[in-house]
């Protein structure tokens, strides 16, 4: 069954070129032109994936993310002309899955949302998650709680975490952790999973070299354990 | 204790104990020289030549008989002196709750009762100094103009008991000194100064059966200007607070106006590169491939120009997400679109990852590229990735083989809207090479130019790296 995608977008032009591109690559899409029309389709069923513009006039994507958040926990990229320097980008982090910098290339798009794609059948609530005295897990906020200290994580390390959240106390082979948090185009390999595991030991593990929660299985993949 | 008052109670006063007592020192020896030399004198008056020696033995026995009297008398005269100096000493090292007891209405107890009122003076005030400490220590600018007012006036009536204290900000010419009347409660007022600005007045009112000294005055002022310079701090605080706030509000307003700007420009962009990549699918063309080049190198322009007004706002916060710089810079490469330039990667950085932002990192690349396209002169680039083990580094070299820099424009080149002199009049925006090392620093690593050698310019990117290693 394909994959059904909502585009939210008020460029006209911008609408029917995405929905045509991501219908001839196999997906089923949908189209609004605001964020109450994004809204009234929602409600008659979910997609899988929403695909929202950042600057649109009424209610912006932002708005438009965090209430679908709050209705559902679907997965969301924004397209922005947001950069890391802005205001709204920590704001952006927290709601969207991924965003993608305006002029986006299609086949950059569309590597994010295969990415996005084939997390979907990893599920966590949208709630914190605590691995022990020392450690919890707040994924939805991108951080870490340290002993007791919030600790930022990237989107990467956060969609890692996420895949071995999913599967707690279960091996994750390495490559399904390099599908998880890298889009095609990026040309990752498995040393990209393995300095991103070892940064994230050194942020959420209180002894790195002995890892606690985030354990390597020699030649397979990693686990994240919880306290007994 | 009450014994030894009411003992002490029943002696007399001490002008007559020093009268009586210098009387009996100057009398008794000669009383008791008198009598002795007329009771010898009777008994051994015959012989004239005994005389002398007669003389000689009263003197002596007067002498013994006075020396314990002198020794007593004086230890009963300094008794109470003595008491008094322990007090005072205890006074001295800060213990003001003990009186000192010398009873009796005469010089040594009104001396004892005079301490004791200066004792209990020095205490009082000191209790109103370390209220007033208290008061002073607990303001703070951020309570704002009117909770300070508010505490001064309660903290005023606490720490000099008076029955009610005001701080009146506003001319203190409309609030004079009130007129003391015997009997009642009386005025007090004091201008509340910070340096030579008037900021009010603080009034209070004592109660009628407490006395006021120039002490007291002095205090109550001190503690009024302690307000006025809090209040003063209060009042700067709040215009930097306002102040701020409106800076947030306008940095607000320019970051909504930049993605605005960003928005309009980039979205049209985008629509165009992507139509004209749709037809160039369809049907091959030289031209469309050119309206997307074109398009793709715009957007770099006013993504670049945006990077600039964020870096004036000191607001770029870049990832650290890893990544291998050698495909990142053969990618950036590809994405240029500078056709023919013959180019060449030499990667020796096997096993080593970068940590940088993809976004910010590419217009480094780009930047650099475009720079080493535009000015070496359709001869070859050259791009070498090192990596620095015993730092943990990156270093990644673009090559060209163009004329170089001179070595006036070496000490420029970095500065904003700078080019190479010899370059001038390309149409570059002169901030590639300004932007990319600040982004480069705020990534935590480094953009130098190399010294020069025999071929063209070269620049080198260096980044925080790590060995990948599985474990």
């Amino acid at each position: 069954m394909a994959r059904r995608i909502l585009i939210v977008d008020d460029d006209p032009n911008m609408l029917v070129l995405l929905a045509d591109q991501l219908r001839d690559d196999g997906y089923e899409t949908t189209t609004a032109r605001n964020g109450h029309e994004a809204l009234r389709l929602l409600s008659g069923g979910w997609p899988d994936l929403v695909v929202i513009d950042m600057m649109m006039p009424g209610m912006d994507g932002l708005s438009l993310a965090r209430e679908i958040k709050a209705r559902a926990d679907l997965p969301i990229i924004v397209l922005s002309a947001v950069d890391a320097g802005d205001s709204k980008a920590d704001l952006l982090e927290e709601v969207a899955e991924d965003y993608v910098t305006k002029p986006y290339y299609y086949p950059e798009l569309r590597a994010r949302i295969s990415r996005v794609m084939r997390r979907l059948n990893d599920r966590l609530p949208r709630r914190a998650l605590v691995l022990g005295p020392g450690l919890t897990l707040e994924l939805h906020h991108r951080q870490a709680v340290v002993a007791g200290k919030p600790v930022r994580l990237t989107p990467t390390e956060s969609r890692l975490l996420y895949a071995l959240a999913a599967n707690l106390g279960q091996t994750v082979v390495s490559e399904t952790l390099l599908a998880r948090g890298w889009a095609d185009t990026e040309d990752a390999d498995p040393s990209y999973v393995w300095v991103t595991m070892s940064r994230l030991r050194q942020k959420i593990e209180s002894d790195p070299n002995n890892p606690r929660y985030l354990q390597t299985v020699r030649g397979v993949g990693y686990r994240l354990m919880a306290d007994e | 204790m009450s014994d030894s008052r009411a003992r002490e109670a029943d002696r007399l006063p001490f002008r007559t104990r020093l009268t009586l007592a210098l009387s009996a020192v100057a009398l008794l020896p000669l009383l008791a020289f008198g009598a002795l030399a007329l009771v010898l004198g009777l008994v051994f008056l015959p012989s004239v030549a005994g005389l002398g020696a007669v003389l000689l033995v009263v003197l002596l026995v007067v002498a013994l008989l006075t020396v314990p009297l002198v020794l007593f008398l004086v230890g009963e005269i300094l008794r109470p002196l003595r008491t008094m100096v322990a007090s005072v000493d205890r006074v001295s090292a800060g213990d003001l709750s003990e009186p000192v007891l010398v009873p009796g209405d005469d010089e040594l107890g009104r001396l004892a009762d005079s301490h004791n009122r200066l004792a209990a003076d020095l205490q009082r005030r000191s209790v109103q100094v370390g209220r007033m400490l208290e008061a002073i220590g607990a303001m703070s600018p951020s309570h704002g103009v009117e909770a300070l007012v508010q505490r001064a006036s309660s903290d005023a009536a606490r720490a000099f008991d008076l029955i009610e204290a005001r701080v009146v900000l506003g001319s203190a010419a409309d609030h004079p000194q009130g007129e003391v009347i015997p009997g009642e409660s009386r005025p007090l007022r004091a201008e509340l100064r910070a340096g030579e600005e008037a900021l009010g007045v603080l009034v209070g009112l004592l109660p009628a059966t407490r006395g006021w000294s120039r002490a007291d005055q002095d205090l109550l002022e001190l503690f009024a200007s302690e307000v006025a310079v809090a209040l003063r701090n209060a009042q700067l605080f709040a215009t930097v607070e306002s102040q701020n706030a409106q800076l947030r509000e306008l940095d607000a307003a320019k970051d909504a106006f930049l993605r605005g700007v960003s928005h309009n420009l980039q979205s049209p962009l985008t629509s165009i590169r992507a139509y004209a990549d749709q037809l160039a699918t369809d049907r091959p063309d030289r031209r469309l491939e050119i309206i997307a080049e074109q398009s793709e190198r715009l957007s770099r322009m006013v993504r670049q120009l945006l990077t600039v007004s964020r870096l004036e706002s000191g607001a770029i916060k870049p990832r650290s997400e890893v990544m291998n710089l050698a495909t990142r810079a053969r990618r950036a490469w590809e994405a240029l679109g500078a056709g023919p330039v013959p180019f060449s990667l030499n990667d020796e950085s096997d096993g080593w990852l970068a940590i940088a932002d993809g976004d910010q990192l590419d217009q480094v690349l780009w930047a650099l590229l475009d720079n080493a396209v535009k000015y070496g002169g359709g001869a070859a680039i050259r791009v070498d990735v090192r990596p620095e083990p015993a730092r943990a580094r990156l270093r990644l070299m673009i090559t060209d083989y163009g004329p170089g820099v001179t070595p006036e424009d070496r000490l420029r080149l970095f500065e904003r809207f700078e080019r190479g002199r010899e370059q001038a009049g390309d149409g570059g925006s002169g901030l590639g090479l300004y932007v990319s090392r600040e982004l480069c620093r705020a990534m935590g690593g480094e953009l130098v130019i190399e010294p020069a050698g025999d071929a063209g310019a070269a620049f080198t990117v260096e980044l925080p790296a790590e060995q990948a290693h599985e474990g």
